[in-house]
């Protein structure tokens, strides 16, 4: 069976863990439970009539306490850039990643997940920024990992740029 | 017998474990509960363990632990913790160390649970305060954003409405048009009230505000707030030829007391309402209804639009800059303000599209108790109708250049400025005042802070930059940002006096009477009169004094202008340049013809607005040149009331014509 490893990335606090056990567990808790160190979740998924063992590598998020090791990337098939859509700056820490997981790993496949789009009423995405993103390839898609909106169809779409 | 290692493995939660190639180990301890939740019960012994296989970050570590194990050095190496799930759910916290020793690779294996637990405390308390922080940020943007919708959306059209009804005053209205009058200058103080009442509330602690409001003797009644919200905006809806209704059906028995505080739930009502009637059409409906909903009042409001757009949810209408699908609104704050303001009572607020046509915006509230007798909260904003306007005093005339890209404050304080003699050239933004300035000198120059193209600011910069050496024009910046550290920020950036929106005449002609009396004006030829006598025994003069012709003359006159006049004012409306310029022409002559300088040069002035359609400033010179051709055509009629006595006492002629058609008839 094929294995791949994903990597979440992200700022504290922006869902990360909350969308590894909405797509693995189906499960979800408002409670904000930082992450401390690594998490491993795993998750078999059919694609094209084969198996495939996804290996969720769920990073703790970058912040003043804790530094992100770029050593945990080294093996990864791809990541899932997560931001806050209702936390601006979470977004500038998802693009300070990607460029910095770049020059560590080089160019891996990665979606753009801006979480938390349930609260619409604090919704901060800047859309010009958006279209500037798209406008760059970038796969950008608006999920809630409280109501699962759009969260099989980010694993999904990260996966199938994985094995494309 | 268990070595002094397998019993401190046990004791203390380590497992030993002895790498025999391709991620496969042993067992050199008794393994801790953990490992056998993770992994299964396992003896010491030659057993392999694929833990690499079961563990992706041990197999990932594995890299880092070769390197150690194939030094010649007793070396170790550390992995980062990371968190294994039992079968069960359970979250392990684990920690590998490679050891190298006696040529043989071990691994320890670790759950530092204690040190985990710990660590996560701290880091959660940390990341929770950096998140209170940021919400608290977003808390008072919030705030400011509301500071900044009251003071701009609802103050600016204060000084409209102020300066409108002070000139109303000056007219001589009818027993209705001054009801109507003073209904106006209630509703413009009832807002400038709620404006500082708001104010008030953000100066101070919100608890004690919220905790203040709570309590049943400031409990508003909701349907008396929405026959005020009716009573306000039904000549709005009338303009609109939209009819607005209060519910029939609303129980009247019922005590719709709610919690709240008055004058910002009429304000909710308003700003539904105003929604509404922004998405209704000519002869649509627009009803407001109660209903109870168990604790709760709800109110709503039906209209009869296109309805909300089937790809937005309700939620979406009510946020942050949210605009209809049409961008009707002004600034996408009316219905946000709505919803934190019911929210902040307790209550709710949504919309829905109704079965046929149209939508439903609601709210609900808690009710509340119906207050005590005589402990209702005062309600002088609805006794006060207004002072009478203060006379216009003669003031030295000054050549004014104003810029304001609000039409409604450009045409009242042209019309206000120009009753006080002044000569004002009104223009859109500072662009245009730029451009304005290359062509004339103007005494002073009124520059709002915030216009689109170019900003008071911007223009104040560019006029200063290109001073002549010993010259300094005289600016003046209106802003509706009325702090005393905004005011000297404006100072700063080359402002020599700060007016802040909403402003009074008097405050603005006090600045300019202040500037006049030490700045050197620039000349302004003395304004004519409407016209003279000299001017119609000049025209009695070039029609060879004929006075049946001048009569004539002037009764066309009469006749003609006011349809003019009449035929003007559409056009401006229609924004119609070509028919301005050509209505304008034709008054330009016929002012002409009575030596009517000034009506003249305002039509003159109109007309050249026409020819290049920048109607911007049509509606101020509009409003002046109306006012002369009113002067004039009273001075006229005193002209011909004037020739006709006369007759009497000196020339037969009118009498004769008199008999004559008695005799006729």
């Amino acid at each position: 069976m094929l294995q791949k490893k994903i990597c979440m990335l992200g700022a504290f606090a922006v869902g990360k863990t909350s969308l590894v056990r909405r797509y693995v567990e189906s499960i979800y808790s408002d409670a904000y439970l930082t992450t401390v160190g690594v998490k491993i979740s795993k998750k078999v998924v059919q694609v094209d009539n084969s198996e495939v063992n996804l290996v969720f590598w769920d990073l703790y998020g970058e912040d003043d306490f804790q530094k992100m090791n770029w050593k945990h990337l080294q093996g990864a098939f791809g990541y899932l850039l997560v931001a806050d859509g209702t936390r601006p700056a979470t977004l500038e820490k998802a693009l300070a990643l990607e460029q910095k997981a770049r020059a560590e790993v080089g160019a891996l496949p990665f979606v753009l997940v801006v979480n938390k789009c349930d609260l619409v009423n604090d919704w901060q995405f800047d859309a010009t920024l958006e279209a500037q993103l798209v406008a760059r390839n970038w796969a950008i898609l608006r999920c809630s990992a409280k109501t699962g909106e759009g969260v099989d169809e980010a694993f999904a779409k990260l996966t199938g740029k994985m094995l494309g | 017998m268990a070595t002094p290692l397998q019993m401190f493995s046990r004791e203390f939660g380590y497992v030993l474990l002895e790498h025999k190639g391709e991620g496969n180990f042993v067992l050199r301890s008794d393994p801790p509960s953990w490992f056998n939740e993770l992994w299964g019960a396992t003896q010491p012994g030659e057993a392999l363990i694929p833990l690499a296989e079961k563990s992706p970050f041990l197999e990932s570590f594995l890299v880092e632990a070769q390197t150690c194990w194939s030094s010649s050095k007793t070396a170790k190496c550390r992995s980062e913790v990371w968190i294994e799930s039992t079968a069960a759910g359970r979250e392990v916290p684990l920690q590998a160390t490679a050891l190298h020793r006696d040529a043989k690779q071990l691994l320890v294996l670790h759950s530092p649970e204690a040190q985990y637990r710990e660590q996560v405390r701290v880091f959660q308390t940390a990341r929770n305060a950096v998140l209170e922080h940021e919400k608290l940020l977003r808390e008072i943007q919030k705030k400011e954003i509301l500071l900044h919708c009251i003071i701009h959306d609802l103050s600016q059209p204060l000084s409209a409405m102020r300066g409108s009804f002070d000139c109303l005053s000056a007219e001589s209205l009818s027993e209705e048009g001054q009801k109507f009058m003073a209904l106006g200058k209630m509703a413009t103080q009832q807002q400038e009230s709620m404006i500082r009442q708001i104010i008030q509330v953000f100066a101070a602690d919100l608890q004690a505000t919220m905790d203040a409001e709570k309590e049943a003797n400031h409990a508003p009644d909701l349907l008396a707030c929405a026959r005020n919200a009716i009573t306000s905006l039904s000549p709005a809806f009338a303009a609109k030829r939209v009819n607005l209704v209060l519910d029939p059906q609303i129980d009247q028995q019922t005590s719709w007391h709610v919690q709240g505080e008055e004058s910002r739930l009429q304000r909710v009502l308003t700003n539904l309402l105003e929604n509404a009637l922004r998405y209704s059409s000519e002869g649509g409906n627009v009803t407001v209804g109660l209903e109870s909903d168990g604790e709760f009042r709800k109110a709503f409001v039906d209209d009869e639009g296109p309805g909300l757009p089937p790809d937005l949810r309700p939620a979406q209408m009510f946020a942050l800059f949210s605009k209809g699908k049409e961008g009707g609104g002004k600034a996408g704050l009316g219905l946000y303000f709505c919803r934190t303001t019911v929210e902040r009572w307790g209550g709710s607020i949504s919309c829905t599209s109704l079965p046929e046509i149209g939508s439903r915006f609601w709210f609900r509230l808690p009710k509340a108790a119906a207050p005590a007798e005589g402990e209702a909260p005062p309600r002088e904003l609805l006794s006060a109708v207004g002072d009478p306007r203060p006379a216009v005093k003669e003031r030295r005339a000054m050549r004014i250049l104003f810029a304001d890209d609000q039409e409604d404050i450009r045409t009242l304080t042209s019309y206000q400025l120009e009753r006080s003699g002044h000569h004002v050239r009104a223009v859109c933004n500072g662009r245009e005042a730029l451009s304005a300035l290359l062509h004339e000198h103007y005494d002073a120059i009124l520059l709002d802070e915030e216009m689109p193209e170019m900003s008071g600011v911007q223009a104040a910069h560019a006029i200063r930059e290109n001073e002549a050496r010993g010259s300094h024009a005289f600016l003046i910046a209106l802003t509706g940002n009325n702090s005393e550290d905004d005011k000297a920020r404006l100072r700063r950036e080359g402002f020599d006096a700060v007016l802040g929106k909403p402003f009074r005449l008097e405050g603005l002609t006090e600045i300019l009477d202040a500037a006049g009396s030490t700045l050197s004006l620039t000349s302004l030829p003395k304004k004519p009169p409407a016209t003279t006598s000299a001017g119609i025994d000049d025209l009695l003069g070039r029609i060879g004094g004929d006075k049946k012709l001048l009569s004539k003359m002037i009764r066309t006159f009469l006749r003609d202008t006011p349809k003019r006049i009449a035929a003007l004012q559409k056009a401006l409306q229609r924004k119609d340049a070509d028919e301005i310029a050509s209505l304008a022409h034709a008054l330009k002559g016929s002012a002409g013809i009575f030596l009517a300088q000034h009506a003249r040069d305002r039509a003159q002035e109109l007309e050249e607005l026409g020819r290049k359609s920048e109607l911007g400033g049509a509606t101020a010179v509009y409003a002046a040149l109306k006012e002369e051709i009113a002067k004039l055509e009273e001075n006229l009629r005193g002209y011909v009331k004037e020739i006709q006595v006369q007759p009497r006492s000196t020339v037969s002629k009118p009498t004769k014509r008199l008999t004559g058609k008695r005799k006729k008839r």
